[in-house]
């Protein structure tokens, strides 16, 4: 019998079985982290645990340290897309539209997504390093200790800093893309500004506004939430918070990405 | 405030960590948990300071704040020491409105006296000594006048004279504030100098209970093993 289980330990049906098994496990011990965080997340803020000096603190490492970043990935994007638009839609005739695709491509979804790209990259990764450090280095511990909450001093102002700073950096962003992307239409194609700017409120309505702000909020909060959870349960010393930090990037990058496919297809379907 | 520890179990996984544990530490007496690394020692700190959930048993305690010292100080290392120890004192929601800042400030300056550091109020921990941080890590343990403080491995990395000086401030915490301590150590000196009571652990259980001249009197297989530093004996560290 033993050695019949020996031989199906080494069968490639097992090993695979194996991972799918063991994968399945982290991903419910992964939601589940979550979910404790977002429930004493909200358990904190109801009984008025949220820290405002540390909440202007991460707001202002949220909107402002993350801006050169996301107005350069966010800029350059709309620089490659509309040198590579612009002189065939002149030559197609379409040269009055734009200034409406580039608008409708960075509100509904570049100004959005490629900044939540450059707010995981440069923001969430610190979170989650920064938690994780005080995590192993038993700082978090401390908190406990001297009964300090730490969802209301840790997670809450960072949450809530994401909640309330996306929009900002998604709307300074967009500006930004949409003025490169009149830039780049006037010299790759000789579009003149005027016709850039007139075609822009074409393809633009409230809703995608809307959806728009909805949707930094929810990146926001989820990127913070993600990257703080990562950060809490990180173990093992610098090892850990090198997995922590890479595993909160990889989770936030598939949150938002599900988070913006369901928005899509709740508003645009 | 004493505290009274009753059939204690802890498991991480399948192996239990503490097996059974039980023991009393009275009113302002310090006890002194020692055994190998491994031995469950920290566990027991962690169980009593709820940073660990147990799985049976029971830890009583009369109420009041119970502090905790880390082995590797746990100063909040963006944070002055003059924030590291005013921290609770900010931020505890119950204590957030209780002082004024300049009542907030003689405190920490009383409390960073006590531990005899005066004027490193501005730097942060990374510009102290270990053993610096240790008593900045003191300070702010008991800046909530606690009546239970607990020390894991104090003199753990420090050279001999800064062991004495925290032997000593241990010492003058409990003579001053009236705290009941627990102190998980390694040391012999730390023993002799400053407990009350030891207990000895081994394989989550107690091996061993007394006092510090009881401990070195070599009678007890394990605390001969422990006090002459012997590989030979009933304690097994390297699992095979």
């Amino acid at each position: 019998m033993a050695l019949v289980r020996q031989i199906l330990k080494q069968t490639v049906t097992y090993k695979l079985f194996k991972s799918i098994l063991v994968n399945l496990i982290d991903f419910m011990e992964v939601m589940g982290h979550i979910t404790t965080c977002t429930v004493e997340f909200f358990k904190s803020l109801f009984k008025g645990e949220l820290d405002r000096k540390e909440l202007i603190t991460q707001c202002e490492r949220f909107g402002i340290s993350s801006l050169p970043i996301t107005l350069s990935i966010v800029g350059m994007t709309c620089v490659i897309i509309v040198s590579q638009i612009a002189q065939e839609m002149v030559k197609q005739g379409g040269g009055n539209f734009v200034g409406a695709l580039v608008a409708v491509l960075i509100v509904r979804e570049l100004g959005v997504i490629m900044s939540g790209f450059a707010i995981i990259s440069m923001i969430g990764s610190s979170m989650a390093s920064e938690l994780a450090t005080m995590r192993v280095t038993e700082q978090i511990d401390a908190l406990q200790t001297l009964k300090v909450n730490p969802f209301g001093y840790l997670f809450a102002p960072r949450v809530m800093a994401g909640m309330l700073m996306m929009p900002l950096v998604v709307i300074i962003s967009s500006l930004f893309g949409i003025l490169a992307g009149a830039l780049t239409s006037d010299l790759a194609a000789g579009l003149s500004y005027r016709v850039y700017f007139d075609s822009i409120w074409i393809g633009i309505f409230a809703k995608d506004l809307f959806v728009c702000l909805a949707k930094a909020i929810c990146f926001g909060g989820v990127i913070a939430l993600i990257s703080c959870t990562f950060g809490y349960y990180a173990s093992g010393g610098a090892k850990g918070v090198g997995i922590a930090t890479t595993r909160a990037v990889v989770w936030s990058f598939v949150a938002i990405v599900i988070i913006d496919m369901l928005f899509a297809i709740a508003f645009f379907f | 405030m004493s505290i009274e520890v009753k059939n204690l179990v802890k498991a991480f996984g399948e192996k239990k960590v503490i097996d059974d544990v039980s023991f009393k530490v009275n009113d302002g007496e310090i006890l002194a948990i020692v055994g190998f690394s491994g031995s469950g020692k920290s566990t027991i700190l962690k169980l009593i300071s709820n940073l660990v959930e147990k799985d049976s048993g029971e830890i009583i305690t009369s109420g009041g704040d119970i502090a905790f010292v880390f082995q590797y100080s746990a100063l909040f290392d963006s944070l002055t020491v003059y924030d590291n120890i005013a921290f609770a004192l900010h931020e505890r929601k119950d204590l957030r409105k209780k002082y004024s800042e300049k009542e907030i400030r003689e405190i920490v300056n009383e409390k960073l006296a006590l531990v005899g550091l005066k004027g490193i109020e501005n730097l942060y921990p990374a510009e102290l000594s270990g053993g610096m941080q240790k008593r900045v890590s003191f300070a702010r343990a008991i800046v909530t006048e606690p009546k239970v403080i607990l020390y894991d491995e104090p003199t753990a990395g420090l050279d001999p004279i800064a062991s004495t000086l925290i032997e000593d401030y241990i010492l003058r915490l409990r003579n001053e504030t009236g705290a009941t301590s627990i102190v998980v150590t390694h040391q012999m000196s730390t023993i002799q100098r400053t407990a009350d009571k030891v207990i000895m652990l081994y394989d989550g259980k107690i091996v061993f209970s007394g006092t510090p001249e009881e401990l070195c009197r070599l009678d007890n297989e394990y605390t001969k093993q422990f006090v002459t530093a012997s590989i030979d004996g009933p304690m097994k560290i390297i699992e095979k």
